[in-house]
């Protein structure tokens, strides 16, 4: 009888630990998991994120429409190109450019991995063309860390104090980095001595790529 | 034979000693395990109507995707034909062409390397630190780094290819890039000189954080070398409102 009620005991303990396992399987990655806020969130920049791509549809259909017009009255399809060739120079950063935008100014400790994060935030608010002091941030850039808190980018060091200039929808970039729990929030946390200025700018002026 | 009662009330109050808290164990358990069963069919249901617009919201931007590439197959058509008709034109076209690969715009061939990362699927995640047991975007921010530092030429994450627009976020545990929902495992291919690529990515210097994650068991990192890669192009949009050239 002792025996059994061992046993017993024994199976149950075995079925609370499973079911304390199954609490830690926290590994599923589906929506389902998200939180109500989360999803709210995700809801909004995928809205965001199509709308883009209608306005981008429209301003397609519109050029092809007047492309096709162009070469059927034989005056060929140069003005496509030439604009084409515009908007590329500026996607591969071979162009200099000019536009509004914002400025931030970091003068302090920091370091390469926080400007990658904040090259890839600029982006996702809709940056077209960025620049870290002198240095233009192409499609295929790269942050290093350099000597004496230095950073590298694209093999060239910066010493710092730096300031990274993005050309956009100066509103949309300046809320996207300054708001609440934003970017630079996180980074006045991170680096608590370090002093972010951020400021909007009319007219900012870009240089073009360093050949690589 | 009075002496087998004592006996026998003892081992009666041994088995109660042990059956009380097994039942007691038992009911905890199921107690436990049923409210949780509750709480997630409660939080699907709040969540319903969210996940559903949110997959609409994703299909819907892969049909506009495959409209914008078709507007872009269109155009292209209209300026190769024209360009074939006029000597001025063509080496515009030369040039465009150019520059898209540069921008990734056109898909790319080549050999490099495949990257692999993952969420620990497998035993108790560590407890102290369960935001280190997932992968993050800027685990991906951190790999893609890596690459264009190894001269890499196109790289790609789970299909998107990256370019001057391209960034890569969390919102909750899902990883957005290329404002296109995706979760892990990732698959990032990097097409590039090879040596080069599997050479910093072994290095012990680079990518400290993600190969002490891996060393722990709280994240899967593998690097693989390939011969036949291929990095799709770039399919989101990409037009210059604000930035004009001089």
């Amino acid at each position: 009888m002792g025996a059994v009620a061992a046993s017993l005991v024994a199976l149950l303990l075995g079925l609370l630990s499973v079911t304390q396992f199954r609490s830690q399987d926290v590994y599923s990655r589906s929506l389902q998991q998200e939180t109500p806020s989360s999803l709210a969130t995700l809801i909004a920049s995928l809205s965001d994120r199509n709308n883009s791509l209608r306005d981008e549809i429209f301003d397609l259909r519109l050029r092809v429409q007047a492309a096709e017009e162009s070469v059927a009255s034989g005056r060929g399809s140069l003005t496509e190109s030439q604009r084409q060739l515009s908007q590329l120079r500026v996607l591969t950063a071979e162009s200099p450019v000019r536009g509004p935008g914002i400025a931030l100014s970091i003068d302090g400790a920091f370091d390469d991995r926080a400007l990658a994060d904040l090259v890839n935030e600029l982006r996702n608010a809709g940056a077209e063309a960025i620049a870290v002091d002198g240095a233009r941030i192409g499609p295929r850039s790269w942050f290093a860390s350099g000597p004496g808190g230095s950073v590298v980018v694209d093999g060239g060091v910066l010493p710092g104090p730096w300031v990274v200039r993005a050309i956009g929808a100066q509103e949309v970039l300046y809320v996207a980095i300054t708001r609440t729990g934003g970017i630079v929030g996180q980074f006045a946390l991170i680096y608590p001595r370090t002093r972010f200025a951020t400021t909007k700018e009319l007219a900012l002026e870009l240089p073009p790529r360093a050949a690589r | 034979m009075t002496g087998s009662k004592p006996g026998s009330g003892a081992r009666a109050s041994r088995t109660a000693v042990l059956l009380v808290p097994a039942l007691l164990f038992g009911f905890l358990s199921t107690v436990l395990w049923r409210t949780q069963l509750e709480r997630t069919d409660l939080t699907a249901g709040y969540n319903a109507p969210l996940t559903d617009s949110a997959r609409q919201l994703q299909d819907e931007q892969s049909s506009l995707k495959s409209q914008l590439a078709d507007l872009r197959a269109r155009l292209d058509g209209i300026q190769a034909s024209a360009a074939a008709q006029s000597g001025t034109s063509n080496q515009l076209q030369q040039q465009i062409d150019g520059l898209k690969a540069r921008a990734g715009l056109t898909a790319m061939t080549g050999e490099g390397v495949v990257v692999e990362l993952d969420d620990a699927r497998t035993g108790v995640p560590t407890v102290k630190e369960p935001d280190k047991s997932v992968c993050h975007a800027t685990d991906v921010i951190d790999i893609v780094n890596t690459a264009w530092r190894a001269a890499a030429q196109a790289v790609a994450v789970n299909g998107e290819r990256l370019v001057a627009r391209s960034s890569a976020y969390c919102i909750g545990a899902t990883v957005i890039v290329n404002g296109t929902l995706k979760s892990p495992p990732f698959n990032i291919i990097a097409i590039g000189p090879q040596n080069d690529l599997a050479g910093a990515f072994a290095d012990p210097a680079q990518l400290r954080d993600i190969k002490q994650r891996r060393e722990d068991g709280s994240l899967a990192f593998r690097v693989t070398r390939a011969t036949a890669l291929t990095a799709p192009a770039y399919d989101g949009a990409s037009s210059v409102r604000f930035a004009s050239p001089q």
